[in-house]
């Protein structure tokens, strides 16, 4: 395992010129939480679609006339785990496992994930973004209620912090 | 001139391409990082390591300053971006609630994918968690519908908020990140472990600080918003241009053509 990471300010520096190409040849920001909502409302319009076109959610992902996955951020995504995917692979960090700290069990760990992903699924369509499509890109625009969200991820994160403590330390 | 898709340079297709090319760089910059270590994304909430800040501040600052330096010299219609509305109650409420999801499990939405490429079993379940949370915000949307539109200011930015203009406002955020790079660096000398934490010479990390408030100060004193305002009609100025471009592939390609309109524009 290879534990030499990047400088976190040289790593800011680049991914803020990424964002800003972004903007520059796309007109917006990068992000990636409604690829999981995209996910769910194919899924539905695959098993129950006249459920998926009646619901005032999932319906908004079906307009345009085409899959609910031809989508920018989708794209996005997938381009974001070959990126990954690539850089771990060279620095030799691609293992599998499930991480965790040294005090908490398998199973445990999985079904707080598990907990975790719901709450963040959910919490990011209640905002209408995540950590990068609402605080990163709506952040650097200045946008008034990003800055708002950015400070309430920390907020509520560093508030239950102790309680979930065994997991990672 | 950008944001270049805005303008007709290239159709949606392209559009996708693009987004595979900028994801790329994405998650290999966050994997770089070390983001697909929960441990040291989840440090920060332990005071022991705080590269997730580090790195949001640093790419909102370096991003936001180039926005307004593109603004300024005319390279980007900044009122072409799309600029995320503000709910503020939904956006307090979600806030909160991702903050609790992102300390339970360990990651936000796209560290969890690059976490799960690198071959974490609890980044896939984070990820199928997050599509069973989205599938029940959708489930119980009706009940959330007036919350959801709770607070609506419109697409405001902080410079509307506190009247001030957005080279000042770009000064703040500047010392703001100086402030706080100092102040969390001290912190983490504290609590961390050394041997891990990023080191960096002192008089480089002065100057990098130094040129960062110069931008900054810069900003202020040009005023972008007033020379955004003073070009020369810029609107019908890109509506030509998009003519202009639009024209050709009218002719000779019709069924692209007519996808040319921005079908979903969220943020997120």
């Amino acid at each position: 395992m290879n534990h030499r990471y990047t400088n976190p300010y040289v790593i800011g520096t680049l991914l803020g010129l990424v964002m800003l190409f972004s903007f520059y040849t796309m007109g917006r920001g990068v992000g990636s939480s409604a690829t999981f909502a995209r996910v769910a409302t194919a899924g539905i319009d695959l098993v129950a679609p006249e459920h998926a076109k009646t619901n005032a959610y999932f319906s908004k992902y079906l307009s345009g006339g085409r899959s609910p996955l031809m989508a920018w951020l989708v794209f996005l995504s997938l381009g974001a785990g070959l990126g990954g995917l690539f850089s771990a692979f060279i620095a030799n960090r691609v293992k599998g496992e499930v991480a965790r700290g040294p005090s908490i069990g398998v199973s445990a760990r999985l079904w707080l994930a598990m907990g975790g992903g719901i709450l963040s699924g959910f919490a990011a369509r209640l905002a209408r973004g995540c950590t990068s499509g609402q605080a990163l890109t709506g952040a650097s625009e200045l946008a008034f209620g990003s800055w708002i969200f950015m400070f309430s991820i920390f907020a509520g994160a560093y508030a239950t912090a102790y309680f979930f403590r065994k997991e990672w330390l | 001139m950008g944001p270049l898709y805005k303008l007709g340079w290239f159709d949606f297709a392209y559009g996708l391409q693009m987004a595979g090319l900028i994801g790329f760089l994405f998650g290999f910059v966050l994997e770089r990082a070390g983001f697909g270590n929960v441990r040291k994304l989840t440090a920060i909430f332990y005071l022991r390591d705080f590269a997730v800040l580090k790195v949001m501040f640093t790419a909102i600052v370096v991003c936001m300053l180039g926005l307004l330096y593109f603004s300024v010299f005319g390279w980007i219609d900044l009122g072409l971006v799309y600029l995320l509305p503000t709910y503020i109650w939904p956006q307090i409420v979600g806030g909160l609630i991702l903050g609790v999801g992102f300390i339970m499990g360990g990651y936000c939405p796209t560290t969890s994918i690059v976490a799960t490429v690198s071959g974490k079993l609890d980044g896939l379940i984070f990820i199928v968690g997050m599509i069973i949370g989205s599938f029940i915000f959708a489930e119980i949307f009706p009940l959330l519908e007036g919350f959801y539109s709770a607070g609506d200011m419109g697409a405001v930015r902080l410079s509307d908020v506190l009247s001030l203009n957005s080279g000042i406002i770009a000064l703040l955020v500047c010392l703001m990140a100086v402030g706080t790079y100092w102040f969390v660096e001290k912190v983490e000398n504290k609590f961390g472990d050394r041997d891990t934490l990023p080191g960096g010479s002192k008089r480089m990390k002065a100057s990098a600080a130094a040129i960062l408030i110069l931008l900054g100060l810069i900003l202020a004193i040009v005023n972008p918003d007033r020379i955004a305002a003073n070009r020369p009609s810029p609107q019908i100025q890109t509506q030509k241009k998009t003519e202009e471009i639009q024209k050709p592939t009218t002719k000779t390609e019709k069924p692209s053509s007519s996808k040319f309109e921005i079908v979903e524009d969220e943020g997120c």
